[in-house]
């Protein structure tokens, strides 16, 4: 009974994190219709950037604040001089180049830190671990679920009670519409594709400590937040949610239950929606 | 302009036959390896330059290939070569038909966002299953000879391997190029083109596709299968990401836009890797730079850029004869 509450809550940290990176990759996709395959890449480089500011100021909270911030400036930089040259060449075009740059952030990862796993230490409070409904749970992974709870809750008020969100929420419909109306919509592409990394960076801070920080940790994540994608639905955030939900404890319990063959409980579960509901669970029907 | 192909391929082939006479083993061994990677390319771009089909996983079917090779010789004795070929492209095949039959209903972005997934559960597969594969160590295999009955291929020598795989693997990338100007071939580009029309002219464009996925995917086979035999050695490379990275490089450096593009991409791919490897360890890095750079500024490839040169150069001869002949 113990164990199972155990894996449960692994779950929901799993879950947590790739909501951080799978709501990011979904709504630069439901808005400017670019499947970003170096999503993960920032995410890998958020907890690579995290590792070196640890080293050198010893100050969680800082690098939590300053990595995202520097992919945010990155995935601007990105959308800016590469995305939209390529944008008239049509889609092929947009999806090979975000491949092409998550192989180049890869090698660049791999020549600046090494291929060698590096371990994150974190201190001070989150190091501890506090008795939760009789079983002692380490503090940090009650704050990365809280913390991805947390975010996702100011995304949906962002999203849903501001000026700024019906201005998203609008392009995501229809931005040519949008621009007709006297918005910048390019700034605002750049934006959305700079805060897209920036949360795929902040999750990667939040996991260093967690799971290791190593070159691969950014495919690892990308399949699985793309399951998340078919599973929810290309572009719901509210499918993003639920879908998180199920992968992370499907993972969790996967590797409880059938060490061997967790990885295959997923593709089941992407291969029943595939055939049952093409679309997702709260995709749009085409 | 048909015969001008067919007297262009047969001086390509003369001279493929010939080039061992007056080339080194170190060469040869290159040109080998381009045979085979000219085949991957050309396989992914029936799927991505005819089929206008986006995948992100060629290098499952490849990998497949080229473990279902080595797995075979390795625990079946006295398996041949032609055998162990075949096995391993019927398994790639398979494989081609039941992921395409999974994946092809969805299109463009989710269809690449599938190809990606499925590529990433077959490295996974590789990694894990370590009684079959062996893991992260790979598996080393010992190329068998061929016999013929009344002599044998002693095929560890560079040069009879050499023209093995240009005879069986250069006749499949004919075939290839065969496809491509039948009616099924034909249907694909219009598919390509207007898919609604075909679909109102009574074809069926969902069989159509899952027929040139698993061709594709057992052209991969074939190629991933001789990739084995030619290292005698798979490792988990074959079947990665960067495999996948591999034959984009090799599309898009050589051109998406004509069928030949993809062996000059493997012509220039092969010899530019030879070269970066010997300056830097970081070639890879290299090799992603330039990806990024063609699809920037070069997106037909290099076909299209000697194709746009020889227009220019066309245009102008034509008109400084036509300016020498009104001055005279």
């Amino acid at each position: 009974m113990k164990s199972i509450l155990i894996f449960f809550l692994h779950g929901l940290t799993y879950a947590g994190l790739l909501f951080l990176v799978s709501s990011g990759l979904s709504l630069v996709f439901g808005m400017m219709n670019v499947l970003n395959f170096a999503h993960a890449t920032f995410y890998m480089l958020g907890a690579y950037f995290s590792y070196s500011l640890l080293r050198t100021t010893n100050n969680f909270w800082l690098s939590l604040v300053v990595a995202p911030a520097l992919l945010f400036f990155i995935g601007a930089l990105v959308e800016r001089f590469l995305l939209r040259r390529v944008h008239v060449l049509g889609h092929v075009h947009e999806l090979l180049l975000t491949f092409g740059l998550a192989y180049v952030f890869t090698e660049l990862v791999k020549w600046v830190w090494g291929t060698n796993p590096l371990p994150v230490p974190i201190t001070g409070f989150l190091a501890q671990s506090v008795n939760l409904f009789g079983i002692t749970y380490p503090v940090y992974r009650i704050f990365v679920f809280s913390t991805s709870v947390l975010v996702g809750i100011l995304m949906i008020l962002i999203l849903y009670k501001t000026r700024l969100g019906i201005i998203i929420r609008g392009a995501v419909d229809d931005s040519d519409m949008v621009g007709a109306l006297g918005i910048n919509v390019p700034t605002l592409f750049m934006a959305i594709f700079g805060f897209g990394a920036a949360l795929s960076g902040f999750a990667g801070v939040i996991a260093g400590p967690l799971l290791t920080t190593f070159p691969g940790m950014g495919d690892a994540i990308l399949v699985d937040a793309f399951v998340v994608i078919v599973v929810g639905g290309l572009g719901s955030l509210g499918g993003a949610v639920v879908a998180s939900l199920i992968i992370g404890q499907l993972q969790s319990f996967g590797v409880l239950l059938f060490p061997k063959f967790s990885l295959a409980l997923i593709y089941l579960l992407m291969a029943v929606v595939l055939v049952v509901r093409p679309s997702g669970l709260f995709g749009r029907q085409t | 302009m048909k015969s001008a192909a067919f007297r262009g391929t047969f001086l390509l082939a003369l001279l493929l036959f010939l080039v061992p006479l007056f080339l080194g083993r170190f060469h040869v061994n290159l040109l080998t390896e381009i045979i085979i990677f000219a085949l991957f390319g050309v396989s992914y771009n029936l799927l991505l330059g005819y089929g206008n089909l986006l995948s992100f996983g060629h290098a499952m079917f490849f990998g497949l290939g080229a473990y279902a090779t080595a797995v075979a010789l390795n625990n079946i004795s006295g398996l041949g070569f032609f055998p162990a070929v075949i096995l391993g492209t019927a398994c790639a095949t398979l494989a081609g038909f039941l992921v395409g039959f999974l994946i092809l209903r969805q299109k463009g972005a989710s269809f690449a966002l599938l190809t990606l997934a499925f590529n990433a559960l077959f490295y996974a597969m590789a990694i894990k299953f370590t009684f079959i594969t062996r893991g992260d160590d790979g598996l080393s295999l010992q190329r068998p000879n061929i016999n013929l009955g009344f002599f044998s291929l002693d095929t560890s020598d560079v040069v009879v391997f050499y023209f093995i795989t240009l005879v069986i693997v250069g006749s499949v990338i004919l075939f290839s190029w065969f496809f491509t100007n039948t009616a099924m071939g034909k249907t694909i580009v219009l598919m390509r083109e207007n898919e609604d029309r075909m679909k109102f002219l009574g074809f069926s464009t969902n069989i159509t596709r899952l027929s040139l996925f698993t061709l594709t995917g057992g052209l991969a086979g074939l190629a991933g299968s001789f990739y084995a035999l030619f290292f005698n050695f798979v490792s988990v490379d074959a079947i990665s990401i960067g495999m996948t990275t591999t034959v984009l490089l090799i599309t898009f450096v050589g051109g998406s836009g004509s069928f030949t593009g993809p062996i000059l991409g493997a012509f220039i791919y092969i010899y530019l890797q030879n070269f970066l490897s010997d300056v830097t360890d970081r070639w890879q890095l290299f090799m992603g730079l330039v990806f990024i750079f063609m699809v920037l500024f070069v997106p037909g490839g290099f076909s299209k850029l000697l194709e746009e040169v020889s227009l220019r150069w066309r245009v102008f001869r034509e008109a400084r004869a036509k300016t020498s002949t009104a001055g005279g």
